[in-house]
Formats: C-alpha cells, structure tokens, sequence
C-alpha cells in the first residue's frame, strides 16, 4: 500500500464522520511524548491531525462534501479533525507507476459473528468508494453490530487509507474482518 | 527494491490471525512456505491451550487431570512466562486467578505472535506484521526504512482509529472491555476491573505487553507506577480512562 494517500471525502454521508489520527505518534523506544495528560476525543489538545492533502486535486469539489452531519452521539465525541480535502481527486498528472483503478472485490473474511466481504472503487490508486457485499446479519447482536458498523466501516476505510495504516489494533472480529477482506481487495488490485 | 511480499488470513483460536509477510531476500513461494508453518504452528497453539476445547491441554490442566510437568515444553514455557508476568505486575495479571483454573488466553495470543515472528524471520522474512485479533507483533518496518503505523480503534466505536503508533520492531497489545463485554476480573478483589476503558501496551515482548494492557485494565492509573520498574524500561502504554474521554500515557 505503498504512496501516501489522499483522503476522499465521497460524499455526504462519510464527510461529517471524521476519523482521529496522529500523524506525529511516539516513535516506538524513544522518549514518550509528553508523559501523562493529553486528551482524548476531546478537541483542541490532542496531536491529531490526518494527513494535509496534497494540492494534486484540481477537479472542483461537488457541493455536498462536508456538510453532512454526523450523527450527534458521535459528532460531540470525536474530535473531527477531517482533512477538508476536495472530494475529487481524478485529476492528478499520469504517475510514473501505473496506478489501478476498478472495482476489487476482497475475500469473505469469516468472522465471530459471520462472513464479512468488502468491495472498492479506486481511480489511479486510490480508494474512491468500499461497501460491504457480505456483513453479519444473522442475529440481532450482528444487525445492531452491523448497522453501526458499516458507516463507520466505510469512513475507516478512507481514513486509513489517508493515514496509510497497515494494522488495526485491539480491533473487533467484524473491524478485523472488514480489514482483512479490504487488504485483500488491495491485493488483487495490485497495491 | 522490489519486496516479495505474502498476505495470509489464519483462522483459529475462534478469531482471524492475518499476516503480513515480505522480504527482499527470498521469493514468495518461500514466504508463503515460511507462513504454512506458522499456520501449523498456530493450529497446534489453538489444540494445546484453547480453554473452549474440553481435551487441550489447558483444559485437562483445569480440570487436575494433568500436571504442569506433564504438559508440552510451550505450555510449561508459557507457565513459567505467566508467572513472571504476575510477578512484574505484582498480581494485577493473574492467570490462575480464573474461574475455571489457570488460563493463559491473556498471554498466549501475544506469546505466539512473537514466536510467529521468530518463524519467519529465521526463514528470511524480513518485515513481518502478526495481527492476532487486534494484538500485534511486528519487525522489520512495513518496508525499509517505514515503520509498521497501526491505528488504535475507539473503545466504544469499533470502527473509529483514535491513535497511531509508529513500529518498527516490537509487539502493541491493546485491552478493553470492548470484545467480549466487560470480562476482566481484579484478581484482587474478584470484582470486574474498572481501572479503564482501553489500555495498548507497546514494548519488545508480546507476551509481556499483552499482560501489562490486562494489568492496566485492572488497575488504571494505578497500574501507572508498573512502568519505573527496571524490567519494564522498555514498555509504554497509552490508556483511555474509564468515566471520561481523555488519555493518559507514559
């Protein structure tokens, strides 16, 4: 997954949910940064930023980027610290690298509570859209795990591919899941 | 360089190892011949200490069938290794204080991990993530040079990233009472923990950080003074508290 990544906002509904991320995180074995104290969620003191986007986008933003609101129970609990990144990103000079674009279906990845299946959009590398093909919905632990899940599912998508993480960690079996078939589809993309 | 790089899902221990192999030394069918023996590896991990199967070893051990010396050299490592994880933790990991009897779940998944990566390095791999549901050990950077990043997921929004740490080699274990509800008990009072919300743990043992991020469960900022100990120089941790959105870390 290699070039450093823009995040997309695709659309209304992913532009309000923004994801927390560090780009500047203590660098494993050294000093920590800044000992105790630091707030999470909680707005201005945190080190999180997700990464500028670079100035390659010149297609004009669609209006409905970031207007959406996110759902209040989630809006006044991140600090939503979203890039405003243009929402289209096409236009980019032909990389030196051909960069793939389609649609990739990832593998089922089995999960505790049922087969999780993602598919992405990329245009010249980058992810544009994921949903799920396959998410659990077998029992009502599953349907509210799921309904919650996928919004987020799609939002942590595009952000990590902005942040450019390669791992997830304490994460659930359905965000694990989600991970795995994502890396998958990347895989068979060729990234 | 081109990196020959192999990509695996292992499913066992009733959740999914993925697997993160690459080198610029040896090819991908040796990668992933390096990777089918770490999936044995963790098959046999899953037959000898899951808890959910009546006939492992770690059951017939619960049930006093067994003693320790009868058990296989990993499981009477894997002992030993708990009790000196007890130990630094003075009591706030404690595996034998469990309903059921002695349980190294807490210990085994980040124990593993780090012989995974023993594995595959001796096979010529040479940057390695292993992802045990969430607990992860990594060497050799995502490539030359770059460090593995691994986002950390919110304690309540499964699917929301609230920090990145950079890696390179180590292992990053992270404890909440999200996966399976609240289920941590404070060995020393016998109630459920309440120290914190999520608790992730980075050092260069996998085993270790898995305990400490248990321990820290337990003990929240208690827990806080675990890390002046010289055995623990190496370890950090990153905790969310348990009634407020803020984080604490050393």
């Amino acid at each position: 997954m290699g070039a450093k990544r823009v995040l997309l906002i695709a659309g209304g509904t992913i532009g309000g949910l923004g994801a927390v991320l560090s780009i500047t995180p203590p660098q494993f074995g050294t000093a920590s940064s800044g000992g105790l104290g630091g707030t999470l969620l909680g707005g201005g003191s945190t080190t999180t930023t997700t990464t500028p986007a670079p100035a390659t986008t010149t297609t004009p933003a669609p209006t409905a980027t970031t207007a959406a609101p996110a759902p209040a129970a989630t809006a006044t609990k991140k600090a939503t610290t979203t890039t405003p990144a243009p929402a289209a990103t096409t236009a980019a000079p032909a990389p030196a690298k051909a960069k793939p674009s389609g649609t990739f279906t990832g593998s089922t990845s089995q999960t505790r509570f049922g087969p999780v299946q993602v598919q992405i959009t990329l245009v010249n590398g980058k992810i544009t859209a994921a949903n799920a093909l396959q998410y659990p919905n077998n029992d009502f632990r599953s349907q509210q795990i799921s309904q919650q899940a996928i919004p987020y599912l799609v939002q942590e998508t595009l952000a990590a591919n902005s942040a450019d993480i390669q791992g997830v960690g304490g994460a659930s079996y359905t965000s694990q899941g989600w991970y795995d078939s994502l890396v998958s589809a990347l895989a068979k993309a060729g990234m | 360089m081109t990196l020959a790089r192999v990509r695996a899902e292992i499913h066992t221990w009733g959740t999914v190892i993925f697997i993160d192999a690459s080198s610029g030394k040896i090819s991908e069918p040796q990668i992933q011949s390096a990777i089918d023996g770490v999936r044995d590896f963790l098959y046999e991990v899953d037959e000898v200490f899951s808890t959910y199967k009546e006939n492992s070893q770690v059951s017939r051990l619960r049930r006093g069938e067994i003693a320790i010396t009868d058990c296989t050299p990993d499981l009477q490592e894997v002992w030993a290794l708990c009790a000196h994880a007890k130990e630094v933790t003075d009591g706030s990991f404690d595996p034998w204080c469990v309903e059921g009897g002695f349980d190294p779940s807490g210990y085994v998944k980040g124990w593993a991990s780090d012989r995974a990566i023993t594995m595959l390095k001796a096979a010529g791999v040479e940057h390695i993530q292993i992802n045990s549901a969430g607990d992860l050990s990594l060497a050799g950077g995502v490539e030359p040079g770059k460090p593995w990043s691994i986002g950390i997921r919110h304690p309540e929004e499964a699917h929301t990233i609230v920090k990145v740490f950079d890696i390179t080699d180590g292992a990053i274990a992270t404890s909440g009472t999200y996966e399976r509800g609240a289920h941590i008990k404070d060995p020393h009072t016998g109630m459920i923990a309440i120290g914190a919300r999520s608790a992730t743990v980075y050092g260069p043992d996998g085993g270790i950080a898995d305990a400490l991020a248990t321990a820290l469960i337990v003990a929240g900022k208690d827990g806080a003074y675990l890390f002046q100990k010289p055995e623990l120089a190496g370890y950090h941790c990153w905790v969310i508290e348990r009634h407020s959105d803020e984080a604490w870390s050393i």
